[in-house]
């Protein structure tokens, strides 16, 4: 059974929301919650049949799809998407598992069902259209969240959620269609005339190209992947969709969904366009300092506290970009730890957002004050992980945030000070929002007898808790396997690249004299 | 004393005119049978028409196997071509009226399909197209497009609603422009080099090195905006929106689908020898004519009120994305151009026929036209099942992954990346996310707004009957499982295109 674990996670998520439309109602939600978790067990299962000390993909599954054009249904693992899959896993079950009464809530969890298929698809996909089919499809379910169980701009919101993301993809799919054709130039038979259509992405990385073209294709999938993220100035949409969005929407939003995009960057960017990944290092750089900077002055002016995790989760993304773009192992995996940390803390925060919400209908900040003496154990869990997300040691947050500024730290000590400075300066807000929202005296009669977190919401706490603060001590376990990964690609990139200057910034591990055998096609012959 | 006029039988391939006359006489079948005895069921016709429509499809089956074992076959003195893209299309035009006509047995009764004579004009109207098609004689050419023509012009004038008069002089109007460009045309080209037949025009015009280009321009500006009113290419297209709304919802999904892959083929083996001939203006300016038709109707197709007219707009841009395949020319274009065409019939077809069942008798009180978007507020809730297979159909026209549209898409794009029409694939890919508003729009009224118009559910499915359903369904499961026939048809649309040399 573990040859097909990977169809399996993707497709039975999907085959259980089709089952779930003949379920009744009252107890559709134990029926999500038992999928969700099956889900999650075979998530885990995966973990345990891993083998963290292989770099390369494991679990591979090939059925041609359309051969003729070169796609086909490809999936694998490594270190570097495991650990998402396992989150994603994770955070629908926790998701269900606290999702207060809503209406619909049959219609509900089917969505996030669906929506559970193409998260999981588009971490173990290694073919880019299918890749690509799951990313555009992941946009569907979320539409559907934030525009039937939205807030009064629901509707806005969600269509330009929708419209912006697919229009950045688009692009995005011009691109794989130029690496194809590309690839296909490389292959051309010279007895034959014909050549290989492949949107393999392990083919692929054989393919060394020229660098204007790298600049150009990297450009077109940087705007897919950027409004994903979403980068400074792509970011936008976001504050509507988690303003109007509702709570398990925002959750799996900040969590999962954005995580594609940064994902994408390390799976395709980066080892497809090396030279390019350089060239644009320091612009990239400099967009997601001012992406730390930026966010974190308007999380302070904002006076919704959902809106102040919405700004500071687009913050911390930042922090994820600069560690990728260190280009070597210690920043890569620095952010992809950040990445499973800001999913953590972040979809933490914003339930956290969503126990309030539901007692007192508003998510403003100047409502609350002195939340601390009427809901203890709510402020504790709150302050917990606020001090994740301000990176304190000893909490998940910081390792990546320290592992990240490391590996930038040896590219640019001047750019790595400023982002270091800014994620400190960072806390400002957070704190500030804190004590609004739990020092003082309980001003607000609505607030003096608001019921503490209950048992369901602490099933969802807790362990995300637990996580936090056993990871922040002890990372090992999940960031031996990023690393494995990490390196070879990181090695990929030193083999491919061209010029001297990303031969330079780009570390070669082994250190020995030993041309690694690569297969060097060129397509010069490109139009 | 002349010689006697030797002709052998065999050496006029008739069995080549067979596809076209199996129509034909089933249409004289259902005449007779009117005149024997009037008054007859709808079902019947229906019946009758689907059965040698049936026929018709074998007959071209097995025209398919011949050509794909001896290749081109020409018959009744060189009139009939019948070539890769003949059978292609033939393939297209037969399969979409299949879909069509059983959308004929509605719930409510509608009276043009109370006449034999509906089924009759439609079954000769196939037979048009089909001579349009399977030929490269512009005479031929011109008869099946005039009797197709006339009677798809009479089909839209059968419906009820007052609008479908206006529709149908509309049509004929700028249909009867169009004829007229087309024989000045074909005249042009006559007098430069003696011959009716396009293959013939080619091989003379490049023997003399095209030196007549004033006039070949001429002609080419005539039959451009001939077609160019057949596609309803911008700023050709002004009949459209008008014909669509007038006619019945059937009846314009069928519109959008069937006579423009038949004026695809006649386009198809007019421009590829012209584009060729290194003439920079043909190409310009069809590069313009493809980028303005996808942007603008997309762009008219944002402010519409009227799904139906939201659709009509639509298609004209999905007509503008796939004219770029006639601008590129290559194998993997026209492939394209195929590929997309019967991914497009069945979901543009699909969601027709959503609107079609929705259909009421009378206008809906209150509202200016039948489909308003506020007709389908909060469809989720009152006919969820409907609703989620609409939104199906228009993920899929938006080209959303993994719906049947996404792969036309994807290979036409990806013809143009081959070519080096980077900055086009680039217009294409943004067009495709300005349609994917449009689209969005009528998903977020049925799938998040509140019910306005239509408490009941009842509505949307009023026109439903067993045989619509089944069309629907067909249309649903084709939609989404679209992948798993990419690959073989791909193969054999590019095996045929690549032997009809084009």
């Amino acid at each position: 059974m573990l040859d097909h674990i990977l169809s399996i996670l993707i497709f039975f998520p999907a085959l259980a929301a089709m089952f779930g439309f003949v379920i009744h109602k009252d107890s559709i939600r134990a029926y999500g919650i038992a999928v969700s978790a099956i889900e999650f067990v075979l998530a885990l299962w995966l973990w345990f049949g891993f083998d963290s000390a292989v770099s390369g993909m494991q679990f591979m599954e090939f059925i041609p799809l359309i051969p003729s054009f070169g796609i086909n249904y490809i999936l694998g693992v490594d270190g570097i998407s495991l650990f998402i899959i396992i989150l994603a896993a994770f955070f629908t079950l926790i998701g269900i598992a606290s999702l207060t009464d809503t209406k619909n809530v049959k219609n509900m969890i089917i969505t996030l069902l669906f929506l559970q298929m193409t998260m999981v698809g588009v971490f173990v996909a290694l073919d880019a259209i299918v890749f690509y089919i799951f990313w555009e499809l992941s946009l569907v379910p979320m539409l559907y969240i934030i525009g039937a169980w939205g807030g009064p701009l629901r509707i806005y919101a969600s269509v330009k959620f929708f419209l912006y993301t697919f229009a950045g993809s688009l692009v995005m799919l011009v691109g794989m269609l130029f690496m194809a054709y590309f690839y296909y130039q490389a292959t051309i038979d010279p007895m034959t005339g014909v050549g290989v259509w492949s949107f393999a992405i392990l083919d692929w990385y054989r393919l060394i190209l020229p660098e204007n073209f790298q600049l150009w294709l990297f450009a077109a999938f940087f705007i897919g992947f950027a409004i994903k993220v979403p980068m400074f100035p792509f970011h936008t949409w976001l504050p509507y969709a988690h303003g109007q969005a509702p709570t398990i929407g925002s959750v799996i939003l900040a969590a999962i969904l954005l995580k594609m995009g940064t994902y994408a960057f390390i799976r395709f960017s980066l080892p497809l366009f090396p030279d390019a990944s350089v060239y644009f290092m320091f612009p990239i750089a400099i967009i997601a300092i001012v992406m730390i900077i930026y966010t974190a002055m308007v999380a302070y002016a904002q006076e919704d506290i959902k809106q102040v995790v919405a700004y500071s989760s687009i913050s911390h993304m930042g922090v994820i970009i600069l560690g990728t773009f260190a280009l070597n192992v210690e920043g890569i995996t620095g952010s992809i730890f950040l990445m499973i940390a800001h999913g953590v803390v972040s979809g933490a925060l914003f339930l956290l957002v969503g126990v309030i919400y539901d007692r007192r209908h508003t998510k403003m900040m100047s409502e609350f004050g002195g939340l601390a003496s009427v809901m203890p154990r709510y402020a504790t869990i709150f302050g917990l992980m606020l001090m994740a997300s301000v990176g304190l040691p000893l909490t998940i947050n910081f390792v990546g945030e320290f592992l990240s500024l490391l590996g930038f730290y040896q590219q640019s000590h001047m750019i790595t000070l400023i982002a270091g400075t800014a994620i400190i300066v960072g806390a400002i807000y957070m704190l500030a929002a804190y004590k609004k929202m739990f020092f003082g005296e309980v001003t607000n009669e609505k607030n003096k007898n608001l019921p503490d977190v209950n048992k369901r919401e602490l099933v969802a706490l807790i362990p995300l808790s637990i996580i936090t603060i056993w990871l922040g001590i002890y990372p090992k376990p999940i960031l031996e396997p990023i690393n494995n990964s990490v390196e070879s690609v990181v090695q990929l990139m030193h083999d491919k690249a061209i010029t001297d200057e990303a031969k330079s910034r780009i570390p070669n591990l082994i250190k020995e004299v030993e041309e690694v055998e690569i297969s060097i096609t060129s397509v010069e012959g490109a139009h | 004393m002349l010689e006697p006029v030797n002709v052998s039988l065999e050496s006029l391939n008739l069995m080549t005119l067979a596809p076209m006359l199996i129509p034909i006489i089933g249409a004289l079948l259902i005449l007779i049978i009117d005149i024997a005895k009037s008054n007859l069921d709808k079902t019947l016709y229906v019946g009758i028409s689907l059965l040698f429509l049936l026929i018709d499809f074998s007959a071209l089956l097995s025209s398919a196997g011949v050509f794909a074992q001896d290749g081109t076959i020409m018959g009744v003195f060189d009139l009939m071509l019948i070539d890769g893209l003949a059978i292609l299309s033939q393939f297209i035009l037969v399969g979409a009226s299949l879909l069509f006509i059983p959308l004929a047995l509605t719930h409510k009764r509608f009276h043009e399909f109370s006449y034999p004579e509906f089924f009759a004009l439609f079954l000769f109207m196939i037979s048009g197209f089909q001579f349009m098609v399977a030929t490269d004689n512009l005479i031929l050419i011109f008869v099946g497009l005039e009797t197709a023509s006339l009677a798809l012009y009479t089909l839209i004038a059968m419906h009820n609603r007052n609008k479908s008069f206006e529709a149908a002089v509309k049509y004929f109007t700028m249909g009867a422009l169009a004829a007229g460009f087309f024989s000045f045309g074909a005249m042009i080209f006559y007098a430069l080099t003696g011959s009716v037949e396009l293959g013939q025009i080619a091989t003379i015009l490049e023997a003399n090195n095209y030196a007549d280009m004033g006039y070949v321009l001429v002609a080419v500006v005539f039959m451009l905006a001939s077609f160019g009113f057949k596609l309803s290419l911008v700023p050709f297209h002004t009949w459209a929106p008008d014909v669509y709304e007038g006619a019945s919802a059937a009846m314009a999904g069928y519109m959008s689908i069937v006579p423009k892959i038949a004026a695809f083929i006649v386009v198809m083996r007019m421009f590829e020898f012209l584009i060729n001939s290194g003439v920079v203006w043909l190409e310009v300016v069809l590069y313009i004519f493809v980028v303005v038709t996808m942007t603008a109707a997309n762009v008219w197709a944002l402010v519409q009120t009227d799904v139906k007219r939201m659709l009509a707009y639509s298609s004209i841009s999905h007509a503008g994305f796939v004219m770029v395949a006639i601008l590129i020319g290559t194998t993997q274009a026209n492939s394209a151009l195929f590929l997309y065409w019967i991914l497009f019939s069945f979901t543009n077809l699909g969601a027709f026929s959503m609107l079609w069942i929705s259909r009421q008798k009378h206008l809906p009180v209150g509202q200016s036209s039948d489909h308003s978007y506020n007709k389908f507020a909060g469809m989720i809730k009152t006919a969820p099942v409907a609703a989620t297979i609409m939104g199906l159909f228009m993920l899929s026209l938006a080209g959303l992954p993994p719906f049947a549209l996404f792969w036309g898409k994807l290979y036409m794009i990806s013809s143009a990346v081959t070519a080096g029409y980077t900055v086009l694939a680039l217009i294409m890919a943004l067009n495709s996310a300005i349609a994917g508003y449009y689209y969005l729009k009528l998903i977020v009224y049925m799938f998040m707004k509140e019910p306005v118009v239509n408490q009941d559910g009842t509505v949307y499915v009023a026109n439903a009957t067993m045989s619509l359903k089944t069309i629907i369904g067909f249309a649903a499961v084709g939609t989404i499982f679209a992948v798993i026939v990419v690959n073989p048809l791909l193969e054999f649309i590019t095996a045929f295109v690549y032997n009809s040399g084009y």
